[in-house]
């Protein structure tokens, strides 16, 4: 169980920490300065370790790798086809249909916060004097008028530049599957003899991390998805607020925020109560029960659903958790507040390899006396 | 005589030749010892280097394709040979069973190519394929057996001349 748990054991030390740190933030500001490409290279990697296992499973059953590349893309570009022509066109229609009712749902948004504000303004005497519900009109007035327009033209031009990346996500992926076996062995090749059967069983566990790792992410979406869909289902289906597929659809968006650790959570709560707030202004306690939906769920999460899925392999200390989310999050915008934690898990297993490695007296010699032989091997003929 | 030629599967990859005649992959057909290739790793050892050392941690197991190694112990006062390993045997493979402290130091005595298998890898071939990981359990289970009663014999053999 222990290999399975890297992040139990301790970096001995303290400069390895150290060291873990500083890599992992370097790699999240790497990953910043070549955005465009992080975006394909992640979902591409995720895609790799989400396939791998079957196709491996594939080769045990007696197919080439080629075979099970091609049976698996031929099954996959079916799906496609077929998901093209029967979910592809319900979605566009559920895309129209939001568009259109946008500025009834902007506008019910604005009622809400400045009902609100003007409620706090009859209460609290500090509000009433910074004018607090007619500076937040100032400031959505300013928006619509001028600001809305650039970051409607931003929102464009990063569209642009962005999708066209994403066109590298299969390109990146089916060459990881085909040819991320032999990249494996090929580092291998390259380990010294003294050290490669620790860096072999080392790397397999990374692997296996990393396999637990997304597998579980993707376990761990799929329960949150219907569990809060469920919920909000539950509780809006009465007053006619949300239908089956809007709460799925609404519980997906608040699953995905969930994969940055503490701050996903509660930003998908928020994004589920100004949803409530637009969808029906009145019912003030629809709020109050969706907090409480999504207290709930958290708590699940972390005692049900993490254990079950991702496992206690990537976790770390709160703390630690805490702030190298928001370190990444300062150096690498969105990528650092997702990537964090899963490179901090990269980088402390590489860390532990490292040290277990390095600092074995036994294994450093026996290399120095590889190379000793070598020399002597290379200047035989050569001595008087 | 050329259509027979056409349907014959081309010859076996000389390493697996010798790999299929080691004790533990002898029951193996053609096309397991071929999923079997894709685990193994092959390394190259020059003239008196060690493999591994006798007290480390095993992780697995080794079979000679060219070369020839010795097992040594470190006894009382001096280090004592076990044997000596050629090519088509094995060695190590108390470590396919769990990760337990080597018996032996193994060293080169003439630049070596061995093909390695990893404890993991084999528990992730027995998933995939537990026909093949039983072959090998049972041969490894077979070498340890035939060790132990060497061994055994070993003891019984000095106690009696004694």
């Amino acid at each position: 169980m222990s290999d399975l748990n890297p992040s139990a054991r301790s970096l001995e030390h303290p400069i390895l920490w150290v060291a873990v740190i500083a890599g992992t933030l370097g790699a999240i500001v790497l990953l910043n300065t070549i955005a465009w490409l992080t975006l394909p290279l992640v979902l591409a990697v995720v895609f790799y370790y989400l396939v791998e296992p079957l196709l491996q499973r594939m080769q045990l059953a007696g197919a080439t790798p080629n075979q099970a590349l091609g049976i698996f893309l031929g099954a996959a570009i079916l799906v496609t086809a077929i998901a093209s022509v029967t979910i592809l066109p319900a979605m566009l229609n559920g895309l129209s249909e939001f568009q259109n009712n946008l500025p009834d749902y902007w506008d019910r948004l604005q009622m809400v916060m400045r009902n609100n504000l003007l409620l706090m303004e009859d209460k609290f005497h500090f509000a009433k004097k910074a004018k607090l519900a007619e500076a937040f009109q100032n400031q959505i007035d300013r928006f619509a008028s001028t600001s809305g327009k650039e970051h409607i033209a931003d929102v464009a031009i990063f569209l642009l530049h962005w999708l066209p990346s994403l066109l590298l996500v299969p390109f990146l992926a089916f060459f990881f599957l085909r040819d991320g076996a032999a990249v494996h062995r090929l580092v291998l090749r390259a380990v010294p003899n003294a050290f490669f059967e620790k860096t072999l069983i080392l790397f397999d566990r990374l692997n296996r991390q990393m396999h637990a790792y997304f597998r579980g992410m993707l376990g761990l979406t799929l329960l949150d998805t219907v569990t809060l869909g469920l919920g909000l289902w539950f509780l809006g289906h009465g007053p006619g607020i949300f239908g089956f597929r809007d709460a799925m659809v609404l519980g997906l968006i608040c699953a995905v925020f969930a994969w940055v650790p503490y701050i996903g959570s509660a930003l998908g709560g928020l994004v589920a109560v100004a949803t409530c707030a637009v969808k029906a202004p009145q019912a003030g306690w629809l709020m109050l029960a969706v907090v409480v939906l999504f207290l709930l769920v958290r708590m699940l999460d972390e005692f049900v659903y993490t254990p079950m899925t991702v496992g206690r392999a990537l976790r770390m200390h709160p703390l630690i958790t805490v702030m190298m989310i928001f370190t990444g999050g300062m150096l690498g915008g969105v990528y650092g507040l997702l990537l964090a934690m899963p490179l901090l898990g990269v980088f402390s297993v590489l860390g532990q390899m490292f040290g277990e490695i390095w600092f074995d007296p036994r294994l450093r010699a026996r290399h120095q006396a590889r190379i000793l032989l070598e020399k002597r091997l290379a200047s035989k003929d050569l001595e008087v | 005589m050329n259509l027979l030629h056409f349907f014959r599967p081309p010859p076996l990859d000389p390493m697996l030749q010798v790999v299929s005649g080691a004790s533990i992959f002898r029951d193996c057909t053609r096309s397991e010892l071929e999923t079997l290739r894709l685990h193994l790793h092959e390394r190259h050892f020059l003239e008196g280097e060690i493999v591994f050392d006798e007290g480390e941690e095993g992780e697995g197991m080794y079979v000679v394709i060219t070369g020839k190694l010795k097992a040594v112990r470190k006894g009382m006062l001096k280090k004592k040979t076990l044997g000596e390993i050629g090519p088509g045997e094995s060695f190590g493979e108390m470590a396919m069973l769990g990760a337990s402290p080597r018996v032996a130091t193994v060293v080169a005595t003439e630049p070596t190519t061995v093909l390695a298998m990893f404890r993991p890898e084999l528990l992730r071939l027995a998933e995939g394929r537990p026909r093949l990981g039983y072959k090998i359990a049972m041969g490894v289970a077979r070498v340890l057996e035939t060790r132990m009663r060497q061994t055994a014999d070993g003891h019984l053999e000095k106690s009696l001349t004694a």
